[in-house]
């Protein structure tokens, strides 16, 4: 006898998947990108320049992101409204991280949709309207103004918590579901690492949203000096 | 030290004790709630308890009701037949110790719910056969009947009957399926299971119907419904590694359903 098809079976396998791959490697680019901030207006601009410049940019934005980002989400909230969450009754700390997860996850749904309509689109009216896409000279100015209004800075903290959370938690998901990490000892440590994982990339991710309201963010601004411009001069000749 | 643990007990027990229960007069009924008090004596357990409430069943406000109905037999934690949800907790009423419950709730109230996982019977009872029907489901048995003689069976290491035994003590209580959020609506199949599918995976004959167990777990209510909350591991009585069993079948399910195609 054989293994049968099961849709259920792949389409959860599938979302797992696209959390790690598709997503989870956008994030680490995303917060390197975002991080360039800290070096100033002309380093972030040029950064999203090479963003724009990249071939097969279109391709990579529909099915690299947006299509794994939209079954992800979809799908994810297919599996929370699964859920029968007993925190009150069960209170082990495994028991509120599941709850945490399908709780950021419906958090970040609304957050994401806020964040590309704000920042990618430039559609969310009384807010920002120009569009990042195709503005990468104007790109730390729309975001500088935008975390100007204090609740839309609060507001992409809280985006920025619950994505390294969703993120960091969602690898050690990974890691049990996919029968990679079986022991007790060896979940303990992953789910150790994980948890350092959420607190590193909330750390990152705040402190480069913090750069754009305040130079360097919160480290000593000397630690992040714009590169001073240096004419090339040619390579001599022996 | 002979390593015997001298339990904590009250110091001052109340002359008098409430039982306050969930009632419900057959299935699909109305549930109400009726509390009752009784004496207090030492060593009483939740069944105890509630067999002194059967000798007079008197609400505390005067109202004589019907005795309430529980399921029990063993009394001694190994049939799981009397599992029940006690001060919101799921666990064997027999072992369930009066003392204890107080001492936890620091009140003299102990709450006596059934499972609300399994289709309410009356009161306190509830039908489980549903984890009857999942055993079959996943084949949770070895085809060992034949026309001849097959000869004395393979070893065995001792880790793997290690592993085997610790799921083996499993006795169907329920209690995992009754914490485990992702468990209800036929939603999941649910760690039991899954730990007996591991059970017989791990056997050197039953593994010959791996495929049969893999497919009984890869349905629409399949092993891929775990939401890793770890609760089952938490409450189960027997101490079943039911998680180790659910990871571990993950793996199988992961080589031999998801990558299986790679041998074709």
């Amino acid at each position: 006898m054989a293994i049968k098809f099961s849709k259920t079976f792949l389409l959860r396998k599938l979302h797992q998947l696209t959390g790690i791959v598709p997503l989870g490697l956008f994030y680490f680019v995303h917060l390197y990108t975002n991080s360039a901030a800290l070096n100033g207006p002309k380093v972030f601009n040029d950064h999203v320049q090479d963003i724009h410049n990249m071939a097969y940019l279109l391709f990579i934005e529909i099915f690299g992101i947006f299509i794994p980002l939209l079954f992800h989400s979809v799908y994810g909230i297919l599996i929370s409204a699964e859920a029968k969450p007993n925190v009150l009754g069960y209170g082990y700390a495994r028991n509120w991280f599941y709850v945490f997860q399908r709780a950021t996850g419906i958090f970040l749904f609304v957050f994401l949709l806020f964040h590309i309509l704000n920042f990618r689109f430039g559609l969310i009216p009384g807010l920002n309207m120009t569009p990042v896409a195709g503005n990468a000279d104007q790109a730390y100015a729309i975001v500088s103004r935008e975390f100007q209004i204090v609740w839309v800075l609060i507001f992409y903290f809280l985006g920025v918590i619950a994505t390294a959370w969703h993120l960091a938690y969602g690898f050690f998901l990974f890691a049990v579901d996919w029968g990679i990490v079986i022991g007790e000892k060896a979940q303990s440590i992953l789910l150790k690492a994980s948890l350092g994982l959420a607190v590193f990339l909330s750390l990152i991710g705040i402190n480069a949203a913090i750069a754009f309201v305040r130079p360097c963010g919160l480290l000593p601004k000397a630690l992040c000096e714009e590169p001073r411009l240096t004419t090339p001069t040619p390579p001599k000749k022996v | 030290m002979n390593g015997h643990i001298e339990k904590k007990r009250l110091d001052n027990p109340p002359a008098t004790i409430k039982l306050k229960i969930q009632r419900r007069e057959k299935e699909g009924a109305p549930v109400s709630w009726e509390t009752f008090e009784l004496t207090y004596r030492r060593n009483l357990n939740v069944i105890s308890a509630l067999m002194d409430v059967r000798k007079n069943p008197v609400t505390i406000d005067g109202k004589a009701t019907t005795p309430p109905v529980w399921d029990m037999s063993c009394l001694e934690q190994v049939c799981g037949i009397c599992t029940m949800v006690i001060d919101d907790k799921v666990r064997q009423s027999c072992s369930a110790l009066i003392d204890d419950l107080l001492l936890e709730s620091a009140s003299d109230t102990v709450t006596l719910q059934p499972m609300s996982k399994f289709p309410n019977v009356r009161d306190l009872k509830v039908d489980r056969s549903k984890m009857f029907d999942h055993l079959k489901q996943v084949n949770a048995w070895i085809e060992l009947d034949g026309s001849y003689n097959l000869g004395p069976g393979p070893h065995i290491s001792n880790d793997t009957a290690q592993e085997r035994y610790a799921y083996s003590r499993c006795m169907t209580c329920g209690c995992c399926l009754e914490a485990c959020p992702q468990y209800g609506d036929d939603n999941y199949i649910g760690p039991q299971a899954i730990a007996q599918a591991r059970l017989f995976n791990m056997h050197p004959v039953g593994q010959m119907e791996i495929d049969e167990r893999l497919n009984g777990l890869l349905g629409e209510d399949g092993i891929g419904n775990c939401g890793n909350a770890q609760n089952c591991v938490q409450v189960c009585p027997m101490n079943i590694p039911l998680t180790r069993a659910i990871y571990e079948t993950n793996r199988d399910v992961t080589v031999n359903a998801l990558f299986g195609w790679l041998k074709k």
